[in-house]
C-alpha cells in the first residue's frame, strides 16, 4: 500500500467502481479500497439469505421455508436499467457488458384511483388502454406522435407554436388538451419525474425523457427496463474488473483511518500505519462525513413474496409507479419486483421493494399504498437511509464525493453524477476511444 | 441462420498469485510464453494487464464443435479477493498450483471451496504447472493424498506453460468433457450487445452511432 498513486478511490459502490474503471482506462494509476470485505458497498446484492436477515437484525435460524439460501442475491438498493439509458451506454462503451447477462422487465404499471394499469407507451397501446376515456385517448395519441417526431435541432418538428426552451411542461400538456390524470402518468410513469417541479420548467426535458422511455421500450420490447442476472451487485463488480484489467489495484477489508491533507489539498490516505500517497481521492459520503450535508431521506422496504404481485398478469418482474398526487404526496412511490428467474431468489420466490423519498416523521406509513399492492408478504426489511450531497465541488481539496443513491428506480441520475464527478476530477469528458474493445476477444 | 451456433463454455482460471494462470491464458490465446521470472515485479505485473478473456474453437472426438471461453483473473487476486461475478456462469474451473511451490499447493483447499460455493456446477480440473522446474516441491504422493481428501476433480494434469508440455492435451480433455454436458443458456437472458451479433467488436460501431453520447455534452 505504501506507494504513490494518481487517484485513490474509497468504497466499491457502483458509482465508485464506474469511476475507478474510467480513471484506470484513462491511464491513471488507481488504488481502490473498501472497508468491507465484499465488493459493492450499498450497491451490493446480499447473499446468502442469512446475511440479509442478520444485516437487518433478525434471527436467521428458521429459514428452511425460503429454499436454498445461496440462491438469494438481494439488492439493498433496487433499481432497473433503462434499455437505452446512460448506464447501458457506459456498459457497452466500456465493454463491461460482456461480464453480464440481462433480462427484460416484463411490465411497467401505473397506479390510478386505487388500481394499477399497464403504462401505455406507444400510440397503439394508448388507444387500447383503459386508463383514459375515448376522447382523452385521442388527445394523448396526438401528444405521443408529436413527441415521437420531435427533434430538438429541427424547428419544423416543434409545431403548434411550441418552443422547447420556453414553453413549460404544463403549457405543453395544455396545448394538447391533456387532463390532470393523463399529465400525471405521463410525467411520472413515462418521464419518470419524482415530483411535480418539472411542470414549471421548459418542456424540452420532458420531451427527451419520454423519448428515452419509448426508445428503451423499442429496444427489447415488453418494458423499457432491464435487470442483470444475479442482481445489481454484478454491476460494480464488472466495473471493478475493468479497472483491474487496466492496472487498478484493489484492497478489500481495509479500514480507512485518515484522509491526509496538506494546505487544503489531499495528499494521501492512511490505513493503520500504512500511508498511500495520491493526488486525488474519489469516494462515497460515508468516508468523509465532515464534507457532506444531509439533504433528505429515502425509505426502502424489501419484501420477500412467494407469489407475483396481484393484477400484473403474474409478471415475473415489473415496476409500478404510484404518482404522488394519487396518494396525496409530494414525491412518487416506486414498487419493483424481480424473481427467481433472475437468479436472485430461490425457486418460486419473488423480491418486491417499495421505496420513496421520506416526507414525514413516520416513513413506514408513507409506503403503505405500495405495500398494500403486494398481497401477502412473507418477510419485510425496512431501511431509512440519509441522502448526502458533497458540500463543495472538490476542485480545491481534490476530494470528489458522490451523492447518495436517490429513490428513483433507474440509474439515470447515478450516471449523470458519475460523469459529472469524472469531469470535475479530470477536467475533461470521458473519452471512450481509450477503451480497447478487443481485449482477449480476437476469436469472436 | 446460416451457421450452426457453436456452444460456448466459460472456463475460469483459479489459483494463487504467481502459479502461472496468465501464462496458461497466453498459451491458450496466442501460444506464446513470457518469461516473467526475468522481469522486474512491476513489469511482470504489467504483463497480466489488459488480459480479459478469449475464446477458441475445439472439435471433439464425436466431431462436435464447441468453444472454450477462457477467463483470466485480471490480477485481482494479487491483493484483494476475486469478485464473485468471475465465477458466475462458469462451466469449468482450472484450479492451478505450481509444482515448484508447496505454498501454492497448500492454498488449494481454500480456492476449491470458493469454486464449490460460487460455481457449484462447474467441472473442476486440477493442474500442476511448471513441471519443467526441478526439483518438484510438490510430490506425486502429496497430490494423491490431496485427491483422496477432496474427491471433487474431473481431471488432473501436470503441465509446463514454458515448454508447452501437456497444455493442448489439457484443453482437448476439457473440451471433451464440456461437449458431453448439454449446453444451456439462461432462458431469454441476453448480453447487451448480442442483438448485433459478433461480440465486442461491435462496440466500436455503436460508439460511432452514438457520438452524441451524453459525455460529450
Amino acid at each position: 500500500m505504501d506507494e504513490e498513486y494518481d487517484c485513490i478511490v474509497l468504497g466499491t459502490g457502483l458509482k465508485e467502481c464506474i469511476l475507478s474503471g474510467l480513471l484506470s482506462v484513462s491511464g491513471k494509476k488507481v488504488l481502490h479500497i473498501d472497508r468491507n470485505k465484499y465488493y459493492g458497498g450499498e450497491s451490493a446484492s446480499i447473499t446468502p439469505l442469512e446475511d440479509l436477515f442478520t444485516k437487518f437484525g433478525f434471527q436467521s435460524t428458521t429459514l428452511e421455508d425460503y429454499g436454498r439460501s445461496r440462491d438469494w442475491n438481494v439488492d439493498l438498493i433496487p433499481k432497473f436499467l433503462m434499455a437505452n439509458g446512460q448506464l447501458v451506454k457506459l456498459l457497452v462503451h466500456t465493454g463491461v457488458t460482456r461480464y453480464l447477462e440481462f433480462k427484460s422487465v416484463e411490465g411497467s404499471y401505473v397506479y390510478k384511483g386505487g388500481k394499477i394499469f399497464k403504462v401505455p407507451a406507444d400510440e397503439k397501446e394508448a388507444l387500447a388502454s383503459s386508463l383514459m376515456g375515448i376522447f382523452e385517448k385521442r388527445r394523448f395519441r396526438s401528444f405521443l406522435l408529436f413527441v415521437q417526431d420531435f427533434k430538438a435541432d429541427d424547428p419544423k418538428t416543434w409545431k403548434n407554436g411550441i418552443d422547447p426552451k420556453r414553453t413549460t411542461a404544463a403549457q405543453l400538456y395544455e396545448t394538447f388538451g391533456l387532463d390532470k390524470d393523463t399529465a400525471d402518468f405521463t410525467g411520472h410513469a413515462l418521464a419518470l419525474y419524482r415530483d411535480d417541479d418539472y411542470l414549471g420548467q421548459p418542456c424540452l426535458d420532458l420531451i427527451q425523457r419520454i423519448q428515452l422511455y419509448s426508445e428503451s421500450l423499442a429496444r427489447y420490447g415488453k418494458s423499457p427496463y432491464l435487470y442483470p442476472l444475479y442482481g445489481l451487485g454484478e454491476l460494480p463488480q464488472g466495473f471493478a474488473r475493468l479497472s483491474a484489467i487496466y492496472g487498478g489495484t484493489y484492497m478489500l477489508d481495509k479500514p480507512v483511518d485518515e484522509i491526509i491533507m496538506e494546505n487544503g489539498r489531499v495528499v494521501g490516505v492512511r490505513s493503520g500505519n500504512e500511508i498511500a500517497r495520491c493526488k486525488q481521492v474519489y469516494c462515497d459520503p460515508s468516508y468523509v462525513p465532515d464534507r457532506v450535508k444531509k439533504v433528505g431521506q429515502v425509505i426502502r422496504c424489501i419484501c420477500l413474496l412467494n407469489h407475483p404481485i396481484p393484477n400484473t398478469k403474474d409478471a415475473l418482474s415489473c415496476q409500478i409507479i404510484i404518482p404522488q398526487k394519487q396518494v396525496g404526496r409530494k414525491s412518487d412511490i416506486y414498487v419493483s419486483l424481480v424473481s427467481y428467474t433472475h437468479q436472485v431468489a430461490a425457486k418460486g420466490w419473488f423480491i418486491a421493494s417499495v421505496s420513496t423519498t421520506v416526507e414525514t416523521s413516520n416513513p413506514q406509513t408513507e409506503i403503505k399504498p405500495g405495500i398494500d399492492l403486494l398481497g401477502p408478504i412473507m418477510h419485510k426489511f425496512v431501511s431509512v437511509s440519509d441522502v448526502y450531497k458533497p458540500t463543495d465541488s472538490g476542485t480545491e481539496s481534490q476530494i470528489f464525493i458522490s451523492e447518495s443513491f436517490d429513490a428513483t428506480t433507474h440509474f439515470e441520475t447515478t450516471c449523470l453524477d458519475v460523469l459529472d464527478i469524472f469531469r470535475r476530477g479530470t477536467g475533461e469528458n470521458f473519452d471512450f476511444s481509450k477503451v480497447k474493445h478487443d481485449l482477449g476477444d480476437e476469436d469472436n | 441462420m446460416a451457421s450452426v451456433l457453436v456452444p460456448e463454455f466459460k472456463v475460469i482460471l483459479v489459483g494463487e498469485y504467481g502459479v502461472g494462470k496468465t501464462s496458461l491464458f497466453r498459451r491458450f490465446s496466442t501460444n506464446t510464453f513470457l518469461d516473467t521470472d526475468s522481469m522486474t515485479p512491476s513489469a511482470s505485473r504489467r504483463s497480466t494487464l489488459g488480459l480479459d478473456h478469449c475464446a477458441r474453437k475445439f472439435e471433439t472426438k464425436s466431431l462436435k464443435a464447441i468453444k472454450i471461453q477462457l477467463w483470466d483473473t485480471g490480477g485481482l487476486e494479487r491483493v484483494a479477493s476475486i469478485t464473485n461475478s468471475y465465477y458466475k456462469f462458469a462451466a469449468a474451473a482450472i484450479l492451478m498450483f505450481s509444482l515448484a511451490s508447496i505454498d501454492s499447493f497448500h492454498c488449494l483447499p481454500q480456492h476449491l471451496l470458493e469454486i464449490l460455493s460460487l460455481a457449484e456446477n462447474a467441472k473442476i480440473i486440477l493442474v500442476g504447472n511448471k513441471c519443467d522446474l526441478q526439483p518438484h516441491e510438490v510430490t506425486d504422493s502429496d497430490i494423491d493424498m490431496f485427491l483422496e481428501q477432496f474427491p471433487k476433480f474431473d481431471g488432473v494434469y501436470k503441465i509446463s506453460c514454458k515448454t508447452n508440455e501437456g497444455v493442448s492435451e489439457l484443453f482437448d480433455e476439457i473440451a471433451e468433457q464440456l461437449a458431453s454436458i448439454s449446453y444451456k443458456s439462461s432462458f431469454d437472458a441476453f448480453k447487451l450487445h448480442s442483438h448485433s451479433e459478433a461480440g465486442c467488436c461491435n462496440a466500436n460501431h455503436l460508439q460511432q452511432d452514438e457520438e452524441n453520447y451524453c459525455c460529450a455534452k
